[in-house]
């Protein structure tokens, strides 16, 4: 961080102060996560793209730890600390510094450290209710903090994996097209090759004989046959019937008709949405009219999330639904949010959040919990508000 | 470092360090080192203006980011891996035709699924699936992989650190994939992988590299210059 003025201190300790009077007011309890963190539990969980932006180190004893990237994974591993078997309900909210790793160039316009406020409710039923909770206690905050010229951007994971799982395809072309929804560029790739648009990962000409799909035993028989004969032993940690497995899946795609044109177009469409929420809603019911097919259930929920926010009272003005976005974080399961300022965008999102079901069980939970987080910019937040007040 | 014009460093061992100083005596610059056998400095007799310094490749790149010293020559991997802006920071001024190593991906040749680096990802979602973790990926070049893989849209994997042989990780189950260097892929059949098709991620081979970041006197640019001229009207030798 660049040396703070003893001004800017006070400035951002008096916005913390007033944002945690109305998370505390709420009931969120306010926690304070390590700031070292073991490196494999980040990486293990959100991947090897985080070495690169990410200050990790090993100490004396060779353990690789780092500078915590964000909250949400240090509070997650605090909520599981003290709730290692029974999962209950728990609001947190926390405010600290955060560092990602940025080129010591001088030129660079991102802290290397920067302080990260947010809120956390884990294992809350009522999946609706504690989507508004954050929801509006987000906005509450930003208005709090005196910021009124800004722009939402809602999204919602849960309605793209009900659109594929629609879409008459293969169950493990569904599992392929959701696992790759965080690369667009893979993703479209990968439609181009299940379209027979590009040639795919898997249409070498076997020289083994051709595989049943219903007697995985006597595939592995043949596969493991071809093994000894071409001198191939089989080492590491795969398995053959995991090789044989995907050697049938490979060999049933090949088999398979390609996804049609208007399947794939009909992707893309969804995935190009964007506009107001029920101007966005009425376009997605066209779509799947259209298409005559059926994501009720998820569509549904949508509905009742944003009436469900009318009657919280909260005021959704300058909100956008991307179809598309919750695209660039990975642990996101279904209702996202962005706050910004209206015309300010080279500073950056000053809060954002989501529903993220998957987390806790990645790092350890013994089941699926529910939770959903937001987490502010505070020092974006502060540079808007002065912005606004000169 | 050195109160002579220039500094050029050359490796301090084996058939590159042959191969570089005959390729220098072919431009007529004979390079001896000055003290006992086993030192670490010399010198050009034809030029006294130029230091040498005898370096291990990998020293070499990192002595050419800091500007410890003007040239070098060293791996073009090891520059990549080591230097993450080396467009900012290194010029590579000519490969040299000799040290040839390619860094690649390899794959247990028992992975009869896997042809391609795209089928890399579906076998990550299958691992996680089965045995509830990333694929592992033993590998010197963390940097260069990272790289890579965010190109080409491979995620699935988490990087061990691999001190020792790297091609043996995979038959040890210290990993299950590795990215390392070849010349001749016979350690690769020794140790039953396969090179995945599209998985040659660079083709490396020794350089003549300037550092940026180097004191550039003028007199230093002028013992270059004359390298430099030598060095590129010389045909690579093959």
């Amino acid at each position: 961080m660049q040396a703070e003025t003893a001004q800017k201190f006070e400035a951002l300790e008096q916005l913390a102060a007033k944002l945690r009077e109305v998370f505390t007011k709420a009931g969120f309890e306010p926690v304070a996560p390590a700031i070292l963190q073991p490196a494999d539990v980040l990486l293990d969980c959100s991947g090897e793209a985080l070495r690169a932006r990410t200050y990790v180190f090993s100490d004396l004893d060779g353990h690789e730890l780092c500078l915590r990237p964000d909250l949400t994974v240090p509070t997650a591993r605090l909520y599981l600390e003290r709730n290692p078997t029974v999962h209950e309900e728990a609001r947190y909210c926390y405010n600290g510094p955060t560092f990602r790793y940025s080129p010591a160039d001088g030129k660079n316009t991102r802290p290397r450290e920067f302080r990260q406020m947010g809120l956390e409710l884990y294992a809350m039923n009522d999946r609706l209710a504690a989507e508004a909770e954050i929801f509006k206690l987000t906005i509450e905050s930003i208005e709090k903090a005196r910021l009124s010229d800004y722009k939402i951007k809602i999204g919602d994971l849960g309605l793209f994996t009900a659109f594929i799982d629609a879409i008459d395809m293969p169950t493990r072309w569904r599992a392929r097209l959701k696992h790759h929804f965080w690369r667009p560029d893979a993703f479209h790739k990968l439609l181009r090759e299940l379209s027979g648009d590009e040639e795919g990962a898997s249409q070498t000409k076997n020289s083994w004989p051709l595989l049943d799909s219903k007697d995985l035993l006597g595939a592995m028989l043949i596969i493991s046959n071809h093994m000894r004969d071409h001198k191939i032993p089989l080492i590491g940690t795969r398995s053959l019937e995991e090789v044989t497995k995907r050697l049938i899946d490979r060999q049933l795609d090949t088999a398979e008709d390609r996804l049609s044109k208007e399947k794939v177009q009909l992707i893309e469409d969804y995935l190009a949405i964007q506009g107001p929420p029920r101007a966005a809603m009425a376009r997605i019911v066209d779509l799947t009219d259209k298409a005559d097919i059926k994501i009720a259930k998820a569509f549904k929920r949508f509905e009742k999330r944003l009436d469900l926010f009318k009657e919280r009272g909260i005021e959704m003005k300058n909100t956008e639904f991307s179809a598309e976005f919750g695209r660039s974080f990975e642990y996101y399961t279904g209702f996202v949010f962005q706050i910004e300022a209206s015309n300010s965008e080279e500073i950056g999102p000053v809060a954002g959040g989501g529903r993220y079901d998957g987390l806790l069980k990645k790092l350890g939970a013994m089941d699926k919990v529910r939770a959903v987080g937001c987490a502010i910019h505070t020092e974006r937040l502060l540079t808007l508000v002065e912005g606004e007040m000169e | 470092m050195s109160k002579k014009a220039l500094t050029i460093a050359v490796p301090s061992k084996g058939r590159l360090m042959e191969n570089t100083l005959k390729m220098f005596a072919s431009i007529g610059m004979t390079i001896k080192k000055t003290g006992h056998e086993r030192g670490y400095h010399g010198k050009v007799i034809e030029h006294e203006e130029i230091d040498v310094a005898f370096l291990s490749a990998s020293e070499i790149a990192h002595d050419l980011r800091s500007g410890r010293i003007h040239l070098g020559v060293t791996g073009e991997d090891l520059v990549r891996e080591t230097i993450a802006d080396h467009h900012k920071r290194v010029t590579f001024i000519k490969p040299l035709g000799f040290g040839h190593a390619d860094v690649i991906v390899a794959v247990p040749k028992s992975w009869l699924d896997v042809d391609t680096v795209a089928d890399l990802e579906d076998v990550a979602a299958q691992f996680q699936k089965n045995h509830g973790r990333r694929l592992r990926l033993a590998t010197k070049y963390v940097n260069l992989t990272g790289r890579f893989f965010a190109r080409n849209g491979f995620f699935g994997y988490r990087i061990v650190g691999s001190l020792g042989a790297t091609e043996g990780a995979p038959a040890s189950s210290n990993a299950e994939l590795i990215v390392d260097i070849t010349s001749t892929g016979e350690t690769l059949v020794a140790n039953h992988l396969k090179i995945l098709k599209d998985g040659v991620i660079l083709m490396s081979q020794a350089n003549l590299v300037a550092s940026r970041n180097a004191n550039w006197t003028s007199a230093a640019i002028e013992a270059r210059n004359k390298i430099e001229q030598r060095i590129l009207t010389e045909k690579t030798p093959e």
